[in-house]
C-alpha cells in the first residue's frame, strides 16, 4: 500500500471516530431534553386501585432504579456509553421490561435484508436506466427523464401506500403486512421462505421505486456530461469504436454515482423507514415509529445510533472501495 | 441483471431466515386457531404471573373488570352484563357472615393445577401471602390492604376477614369482590420455590420473567410459541374445566393465536382479510366493512352502537383553575358541547347518545341504569330534552347571570377583568378524542369563552395530568372506571372522591382536584348500604350533585373493550342473538368481551367452524 | 438575465414545471377566496364523506311544497329506480339464498324482467328465523335481514307524501314520482369535490390551505438551507485553513448522520408545545444546508485563484466585496438551482415528519403532511376512502415534480452542453 493511500485511510478513520462520538452524543442527549416521566407511565399499568402515597412513593423509586433515572445526567451518559459497548441499552419504556438491544436485534435482520438489497437495486437499475437515456436520447430520454424526475419526487410513504392499495388490497397480488403470513412459525421450510418472498415483495419494490428516479437523474446528467468531453471528441476523431468509447464514458460516469450512493444510503434511509412502517415490516423503521409513538426514548437513542453506525460503516466502506477504483482520489491526497 | 436480482434476494431471505431464528414448528392449522387482534403490540418480555408489570397480553391480565383466564385463572369470573360473579376456581356462590366482615368460599373439588395436583384453600392464602411480600413492587397488595385484612384457610375454605372502622363495619366488602375476580390464584408450591430460588428477595421475584415458560397453570391454555410476530397458546387437554362442574368440556380452538403487527391500520387489514377472528380495535364507521366492502364481519349488535359500553370518556376540569371554580362556568361549557357530533365523528355512532341514555354516573348497561331514580334526576340532566341551539341560549344566560360578560367588545367574555382563555387537552394521536375536544373547543366560541386544543404527546399528557397538582391544562380528557364488581361505586369514588387531591401518579380519579364533603360521605356510604333502596337513593343523590357541579362531564360511552368478529373460519361468536339463545335455555348471557375477559371466556365454548 | 429568461422560457422542462407550480400556487391562493370560511372547519357531522355535490333534502322538498317542481316522462326512470334500490349484487344474493333454501330459481336471473318474480319468491321464502345451509353466520343473517327490510322499503315506497304541519292543521303534499327540482332552486347545496376528511372537513378547501402552508414550510427551510450552505459553503472554500477544517467537520457530521435521523432526534427534543409550522420549517432547514455547502465550497475552490479574484486581493477590496462581486455571480447559477431543490425537499420532509406524528403541532392550520397522518391514523387507505389521502400524495408529488422539472429546466439553461 503506498503512501498516499495510507494517509487517505488514516484521514478517514479519524473522521470516522470523531463523527462517531458526535453521533452517540446527540443520539442520547438529544431525545432525554424531552420533557415527561416515563415512570408514571409504567406505574399505571402496576399501581392498581392503591391510593397510599408511601406505597406509590415506593414503587416510583423501584421504576426509576431500573431505568437508572435517579442518577444525573451526565451520569447516565457514562453508563450509557459503558454499557453500549457491551450491547446493552438499557430497559425500553414502552415495551418493558423487555431490553433496547432485545427489540433491536429482532428487528434488525429484517432491515438489513430488505433496505441494502432494494437500496442497491434502485441505484442499479436507476443508472443503467440514466445511461441509456443519456446515450439514446431522443425518444428514451424523451420518456425516461421525465417519469424518473417525477418518481424521484413521490414521497416514499406516498409510492409506499399507493402500492399497498393498488396491489395489495385491490388486486391482491402480494400481502401487505408483516414478513411472513400470521400463524407461521419460522423454520426453514419452503413453504416458510415462499411466504417470506411473497411479503418482501411490496416494501421491496417500493423502496426500489423511489431510488430509481433520482439515480436515473443523476446517472443522466453524469453521462450527458462525459459524453460531450474532449476526450470523447477525440477518441470519435480518432474512429475509436463507439462501443469501447461508450464503456470508458459509463466507467467515468460511474464514479461519482458510487459516492452518490454512499452518500444516498444517508438520506434514503429515511425514506425506507416509512416505507417499513407502512407494511408492518418488522424493522428498525417499525421499531422506530413505535418507540417515536411511545417517546420510548431508551429505543430511540438505540434505533437512531444502530442507523447512525450503519450508514457510517456503509459510507466508510465505499470510500474505501472508491479510492481503489479511482486513481484521482490518490491524487487528491496531495492537492 | 436477473442473476444479480435472484441472488440478492437469496441473500436476503437468507438474512431474514437467519434473523427470525431457526424454529423448528410449522403453520398453525387455520381451522384449530383463534386469531385474536388488538392487545398485543410487541413480542412478550415476561411469563411470570407475579410480573410487577409484564406485557404479557394474552397470558397475563387480571383485572376486576375481567381477568384474562386462558392460562392462570382467577377464584370467579365478573360478567359485566349482569354483573354477577361466576366461580371458576371457586365454588358458585359465596358466604357472608352476618355484619359482612368475613366472606367464606369453597375451591371447586374438580380444579387442578395441569401438574395433577388440586388447587386448594392453601394456594389461594399462599398468593395473597406473596402480594404482601412483594409490596412495593407491585400494587396488589398496597391496593387492598386497606380492605382486606386478612385471608386464611379454615375446613378446605378460603375464609377473608374484612378491615373493619372504629364501629365494627367493614371499610368496603365491594372491593372484595375485585380481589376476586381481578388476581389470579397461583400453586403455593410454586409460589414458595420462587422465593426460595431467589433467597427471598422480593425485588428479584417480581423481576423474574420466568424464561422456561414453565409456571404451573390451572387454565385450558399454555404457552406455545412466542417472537416478535406472534404469540401462540395451545390447548392443555387435561385442563380440568372439561368437568361437569365447570365447562363440562374443553374449548373448542386447539390453539389461541395473536399476531403482533405494527399498528392499527396493519391490524384491520389482517381483519379484514379474515387472519384474524376476533378483534379488539376501534374502526370507525365499522358498518362499511360489511356495507361497503361486503365483508362476513359483525359485531355483538346489528346497528349502532354495535356493541356494550361500558365506560364513558370525560373531560375534567381543573379546579386550580379559578375561574373553573365558578360552577356555572363549569355548566355553561359542559352545556353547549354538541355531543351528537362528538358521538357521530369520534365514535361514528358506536355509542348510544345523551338522548338515548341520559347522563349520569352510570355507564349504559341496564344493570347500573336500575340503580338510579331516573325521575329524580331529568330535571338536572341538561341534554336528554333540550336541543342544541336552546342550551347554547341557557348557557349564555347562565354565564351573564353570573357576571361573567364580554365588557370591552371583543366577543369573548371577561372574569375579573381578563379575558377567560382555557387550554382543552388529551394525547396527541388519540383520534377519537381529538376530535372531542375540537368540539368542545368549537362550543366554547359559540358562548363567548376561549378554548383552544392543545395535544401534548402522551409521555408529557400522562405525566401532568396525573401530577399531585394541576397545573398546566384547564380542560383535560380521561375515562373513569368501566365495568367492575365494584363499579358503578368505584366510578363515583373516580369522579367525585377527594381521597386523591395530592396523590403523586395519580391514575386512579378525580384528577380536577375537586372537593366536595357530602360527595366523600356518599362514597363512604354506598358499600355499607344495608338495602337496595338505600343503594339507590345514595346513587341518586351523588348523580345530582355531579350533574349540578359538573366537576367532570362525560363525552360520550365507549365499550371497555371493542369487539368485531370475522366469520371466515369461526362462527357462533358471543352475539346478541347467540344472548337470546342462552336466555332461552335459562344460561347466563356471555359479555362481548373478546372471548377472553372474564365471563367473557365462556364463549370459546360455542364457537362452530364455519365449513 | 434577459438572455437567461429568455432561455428559460424555451425550454419546455422548466416551462412544463413552472406552469404546474403557478396551477399549484394557483389553487392555493385563488380556492379560498372563492370558498372563503375555515378550512378546518367540521362541516360533516360523519367522517369520510365521499365526494360529490349534497343537495339539503329538506330545501328539495320545501321546493316541491312550493310546487316549484318540473315534470320529466322519463322511460328508464322506473328501471333506474329498481337498480339503485335493489343491486345486482343484492339480486345474486336473493337467488343465490333462494337456490339454497331448495327453491326452485332456475328460470330466473337477475335482470330487470325477472325482478318481479324474483322479489316475489323471496317474500315467499326469506324467513330469518330458518337456518338455511351456508347462511348460519351472523354476518349473513344480518346481511339477509338488512336486504329484507331495503326491499320492503322500496316495496313499500310506491307512493310518498310529505307531512308538514301548519299550526295543528296537518297537510299533506304527495310527492310525484316524475317531479324534478332543479339543483338552484334547492336553497343549500354543498359542494364537496374531494369528499370530507376523518373529522368531517372540507377535503378541498384543507387541501388548498394545505398546499399554501406545504409551500411556505417549503420557502422557509429552502431559504434557511440554502443561505446557511451558501455562507458556510463561501467561508470554508474562500478562507480555507482552520475554519475549513471546522467547517468541513460539522458538514462531515452532518453527512453521515441521516438528515432523517438527526431531524426526528433534534424535532423530538424541541418539545412539542414549541412545534409551530415555522419551527418545523426551520429545523428541517438548518439539518438540510450540507449539500449546498458541500457544492458552493468546491465551486468557490476552483474560483478563488482566478485571475479576477487575485486582482480584487491585490487592489485591496474587503473580504465581503470580494465574495459579493467576484465570486457570487460565478456560482449564482447553481444556487438558484439548489434553493429550488430545497424547497422540494422542504416540502416532503415535512410530510415524512407529521406522518410518524412529528409534524407540526397546531390545530389552525393544515398541512399536507399532517392531512396525511390523520387519514393513515384513520386507516383511509385501507378502507377505501381514496379522496382523504390520494390528493395529498398526488400534490405532494407534483409540487416536487414541478420543482424538479424547474431545476432541471434551469441546468440545461445554464449548461448548454447538457442541452439536446
Amino acid at each position: 500500500m503506498s503512501k498516499g493511500y495510507r494517509k487517505y485511510f488514516k484521514k478517514k478513520i479519524f473522521w470516522f471516530i470523531i463523527t462517531f462520538i458526535v453521533a452517540v452524543m446527540l443520539n442520547f442527549f438529544l431525545p432525554r431534553m424531552m420533557p415527561g416521566d416515563p415512570v408514571n407511565a409504567i406505574l399505571s399499568k402496576t399501581l392498581g386501585n392503591t391510593t397510599d402515597a408511601a406505597a406509590i412513593q415506593k414503587q416510583y423509586e423501584v421504576y426509576q432504579q431500573a431505568f437508572g433515572l435517579d442518577k444525573s445526567l451526565p451520569e447516565q451518559f457514562l453508563i450509557f456509553c459503558k454499557n453500549a459497548i457491551r450491547g446493552d441499552f438499557g430497559l425500553s419504556f414502552s415495551q418493558y421490561p423487555r431490553s433496547v438491544s432485545d427489540i433491536i436485534s429482532s428487528s434488525i435482520g429484517w432491515t438489513l435484508a430488505l433496505q441494502i438489497p432494494a437500496i442497491i437495486v434502485g441505484w442499479i437499475l436507476g443508472n443503467v436506466l440514466g445511461a441509456v437515456a443519456a446515450y439514446r436520447r431522443k425518444i428514451w430520454d424523451k420518456v425516461v427523464m421525465p417519469v424518473s424526475l417525477f418518481f424521484s419526487a413521490v414521497p416514499a410513504f406516498g409510492a409506499a401506500v399507493v402500492l399497498l392499495v393498488i396491489f395489495g388490497i385491490t388486486l391482491k397480488w402480494a400481502p401487505v403486512n408483516g414478513a411472513y403470513d400470521p400463524g407461521m412459525i419460522p423454520n426453514f421450510s419452503w413453504e416458510f421462505i415462499s411466504s417470506v418472498i411473497r411479503h418482501y415483495q411490496l416494501p421491496f419494490f417500493s423502496i426500489v421505486l423511489i431510488s430509481i428516479g433520482g439515480q436515473a437523474v443523476g446517472m443522466r446528467s453524469m453521462s450527458i456530461y462525459e459524453l460531450n468531453a474532449d476526450y470523447v471528441k477525440y477518441s470519435r476523431f480518432l474512429g475509436i469504436k463507439d462501443k469501447k468509447i461508450v464503456r470508458y464514458v459509463f466507467r467515468n460516469a460511474m464514479l461519482p454515482q458510487v459516492t452518490g450512493l454512499a452518500m444516498s444510503i444517508g438520506s434514503s434511509v429515511g425514506g425506507a423507514l416509512v416505507a417499513e412502517t407502512i407494511f408492518s415490516y418488522p424493522g428498525l423503521g417499525s421499531t422506530m415509529y413505535k418507540a417515536i409513538t411511545a417517546s420510548d426514548y431508551p429505543l430511540i437513542s438505540a434505533t437512531t445510533l444502530i442507523i447512525t453506525v450503519m450508514v457510517l460503516i456503509a459510507s466508510f466502506l465505499l470510500d474505501i472501495i472508491y479510492a481503489f477504483i479511482d486513481p484521482r482520489v490518490k491524487a487528491a491526497q496531495f492537492d | 441483471m436477473k442473476k444479480i436480482l435472484a441472488l440478492v434476494l437469496a441473500v436476503a431471505m437468507l438474512l431474514s431466515v437467519a434473523a427470525a431464528g431457526a424454529e423448528t414448528v410449522t403453520t398453525l392449522p387455520r381451522n384449530k386457531t383463534l386469531y385474536h387482534g388488538g392487545w398485543q403490540y410487541g413480542s412478550i418480555a415476561a411469563w411470570n404471573p407475579l410480573h410487577s408489570n409484564s406485557n404479557n397480553s394474552m397470558a397475563i391480565s387480571a383485572n376486576p373488570r375481567g381477568s384474562r383466564t386462558l392460562v392462570w385463572e382467577t377464584a370467579y369470573m365478573y360478567n359485566a352484563l349482569d354483573g354477577k360473579l361466576y366461580g371458576l376456581l371457586a365454588e358458585d356462590g359465596y358466604e357472608w357472615n352476618e355484619d359482612m366482615t368475613q366472606l367464606t368460599f369453597g375451591v371447586k373439588a374438580a380444579a387442578k393445577w395441569n401438574d395433577g395436583t388440586a388447587v386448594t384453600a392453601d394456594d389461594v392464602v399462599a398468593t395473597w401471602e406473596a402480594w404482601k411480600k412483594l409490596d412495593g413492587y407491585n400494587g396488589t397488595y398496597a391496593g387492598y390492604a386497606p380492605y382486606i385484612a386478612n385471608i386464611e384457610a379454615a375446613d378446605g375454605k378460603v375464609v377473608i376477614s374484612l378491615v373493619t372502622n372504629d364501629e365494627g363495619k367493614p371499610v368496603n366488602p365491594l372491593l372484595v369482590y375485585d380481589y376476586l375476580s381481578g388476581t389470579y390464584i397461583l400453586q403455593k408450591a410454586w409460589l414458595d420455590s420462587m422465593f426460595e430460588k431467589h433467597g427471598g428477595d422480593a425485588k428479584a421475584v417480581a423481576e423474574d420473567t420466568c424464561s422456561e415458560k414453565d409456571v404451573p397453570y390451572s387454565g385450558p391454555y399454555t404457552f406455545y410459541f412466542d417472537n416478535d410476530q406472534l404469540t401462540v397458546l395451545v390447548r392443555d387437554d387435561n385442563y380440568w374445566g372439561q368437568d361437569e362442574s365447570m365447562w363440562g368440556k374443553l374449548p373448542v380452538a386447539k390453539y389461541q393465536a395473536h399476531t403482533i403487527y405494527s399498528g392499527n391500520d396493519a391490524s384491520l387489514v389482517a381483519f379484514k382479510e379474515g387472519q384474524i377472528d376476533v378483534n379488539q380495535q376501534f374502526v370507525s364507521n365499522i358498518q362499511d366493512l360489511w356495507e361497503k366492502d361486503g365483508l362476513a364481519i359483525s359485531t355483538y349488535m346489528d346497528e349502532a352502537p354495535y356493541g356494550v359500553c361500558a365506560t364513558m370518556p370525560t373531560a375534567w376540569f381543573n379546579m386550580e383553575v379559578p375561574v373553573l371554580q365558578v360552577k356555572e362556568v363549569r355548566k355553561a361549557i359542559a352545556m353547549a358541547v354538541d355531543y351528537d357530533t362528538i358521538i357521530a365523528n369520534a365514535m361514528t355512532n358506536q355509542s348510544p347518545s345523551f338522548a338515548d341514555v341520559p347522563r349520569s354516573v352510570m355507564n349504559p348497561t341496564d344493570g347500573e341504569q336500575a340503580l338510579l331514580d331516573h325521575d329524580a334526576i331529568q330535571p338536572y340532566q341538561w341534554d336528554a330534552t333540550d336541543d342544541l341551539d336552546t342550551r347554547i341560549e341557557k348557557a349564555k344566560a347562565l354565564l351573564d347571570e353570573a357576571g361573567i360578560v364580554d365588557t370591552d367588545g371583543d366577543g369573548y367574555r371577561e372574569y375579573n377583568g381578563e379575558k377567560v382563555s382555557l387550554k382543552s387537552c388529551c394525547p396527541n394521536g388519540w383520534t377519537d378524542w381529538q376530535a372531542a375536544m375540537e368540539v368542545v373547543a368549537a362550543a366554547g366560541e359559540k358562548i363567548g369563552l376561549d378554548i383552544t386544543t392543545n395535544y401534548p404527546e402522551w409521555d408529557i399528557y400522562q405525566t401532568v395530568f396525573t401530577a399531585a397538582s394541576q397545573t398546566e391544562y384547564d380542560i383535560f380528557m380521561w375515562s373513569p372506571a368501566g365495568a367492575a364488581p365494584s363499579s358503578p361505586w368505584a366510578r363515583v369514588r373516580g369522579l367525585m372522591s377527594s381521597e386523591y387531591i395530592g396523590l403523586n401518579s395519580n391514575w386512579s380519579g378525580n384528577f380536577g382536584h375537586w372537593s366536595n364533603e357530602r360527595a366523600d360521605e356518599i362514597i363512604a356510604a354506598i358499600p355499607l348500604a344495608a338495602t337496595e333502596e338505600e343503594q339507590k337513593a345514595l346513587y341518586t343523590e351523588a348523580t345530582i350533585l355531579y350533574l349540578d357541579e359538573v366537576p367532570s362531564f362525560s363525552l360520550m360511552y365507549r365499550p371497555e373493550s371493542f369487539y368485531a368478529v370475522n366469520e371466515t373460519v369461526w362462527t357462533n361468536f358471543v352475539s346478541q342473538d347467540l344472548n337470546a339463545e342462552l336466555a332461552a335455555e335459562g344460561k347466563p348471557q356471555i359479555p362481548p368481551l373478546d372471548l377472553i375477559d372474564g365471563y367473557g371466556i365462556a364463549g370459546q365454548y360455542y364457537i362452530e367452524l364455519v365449513e | 438575465m434577459k438572455n437567461i429568461l429568455k432561455s428559460c422560457l424555451h425550454s419546455p422542462r422548466f416551462m412544463t414545471g413552472f406552469i404546474l407550480f403557478i396551477i399549484l400556487l394557483g389553487i392555493a391562493l385563488f380556492y379560498p377566496l372563492f370558498h372563503p370560511g375555515n378550512p378546518l372547519q367540521m362541516i360533516g357531522q360523519n367522517s369520510f364523506v365521499e365526494p360529490g355535490t349534497y343537495l339539503s333534502l329538506y330545501d328539495a322538498n320545501t321546493v316541491n311544497l312550493n310546487g316549484k317542481t318540473s315534470t320529466f316522462i322519463m322511460d328508464d326512470a322506473a328501471v333506474n329506480r329498481a337498480d339503485s334500490n335493489i343491486s345486482e349484487a343484492d339480486r345474486q344474493t336473493m337467488l343465490a339464498y333462494l337456490a339454497a333454501a331448495g327453491v326452485d330459481v332456475s328460470h330466473l336471473d337477475t335482470s330487470h324482467e325477472n325482478l318481479d318474480s324474483l322479489v316475489t319468491l323471496w317474500q315467499e321464502n326469506y324467513d330469518s328465523s330458518k337456518k338455511v345451509e351456508g347462511y348460519t353466520t351472523s354476518a349473513k343473517k344480518r346481511d339477509l335481514r338488512t336486504l329484507n327490510s331495503r326491499l320492503l322499503a322500496a316495496l313499500n315506497a310506491g307512493e310518498q307524501t310529505l307531512l308538514t304541519k301548519n299550526g295543528d292543521e296537518e297537510v299533506r303534499t304527495a310527492v310525484a314520482n316524475n317531479a324534478y327540482v332543479r339543483s338552484n332552486q334547492v336553497a343549500n347545496v354543498i359542494n364537496l369535490p374531494l369528499g370530507t376528511d376523518n373529522f368531517g372537513r372540507d377535503m378541498m378547501k384543507e387541501l388548498a390551505a394545505a398546499i399554501g402552508t406545504s409551500l411556505i414550510i417549503g420557502l422557509i427551510a429552502g431559504t434557511i438551507a440554502t443561505i446557511l450552505g451558501l455562507v458556510i459553503g463561501l467561508l470554508s472554500g474562500y478562507l480555507g485553513g482552520i475554519v475549513d477544517d471546522i467547517l468541513m467537520f460539522v458538514c462531515n457530521v452532518f453527512t453521515v448522520i441521516p438528515g432523517f435521523v438527526l431531524l426526528i432526534l433534534i424535532y423530538y427534543s424541541v418539545g412539542q408545545e414549541a412545534r409551530g409550522v415555522t419551527t418545523c420549517a426551520i429545523v428541517i432547514g438548518i439539518t438540510s444546508w450540507v449539500w449546498t455547502a458541500r457544492s458552493v465550497r468546491s465551486q468557490v475552490i476552483s474560483l478563488r485563484n482566478r485571475d479576477h479574484v487575485n486582482l480584487s486581493k491585490l487592489s485591496g477590496h474587503s473580504l465581503v466585496r470580494i465574495i459579493v462581486t467576484d465570486i457570487l455571480p460565478y456560482i449564482a447559477s447553481y444556487v438558484v438551482m439548489a434553493f429550488i431543490l430545497q424547497v422540494s425537499s422542504g416540502i416532503l420532509a415535512e410530510a415524512q415528519l407529521s406522518l410518524l406524528g412529528l409534524g407540526p403541532k397546531t390545530t389552525t392550520t393544515p398541512t399536507l403532511g399532517l392531512m396525511m397522518n390523520w387519514a393513515m391514523l384513520y386507516n383511509a387507505h385501507t378502507q377505501g376512502y381514496w379522496w382523504a389521502y390520494f390528493p395529498v400524495i398526488a400534490v405532494i408529488a407534483l409540487t416536487s415534480f414541478s420543482l424538479n422539472l424547474m431545476n432541471t429546466g434551469l441546468d440545461q439553461v445554464f449548461n448548454p452542453t447538457l442541452r439536446d
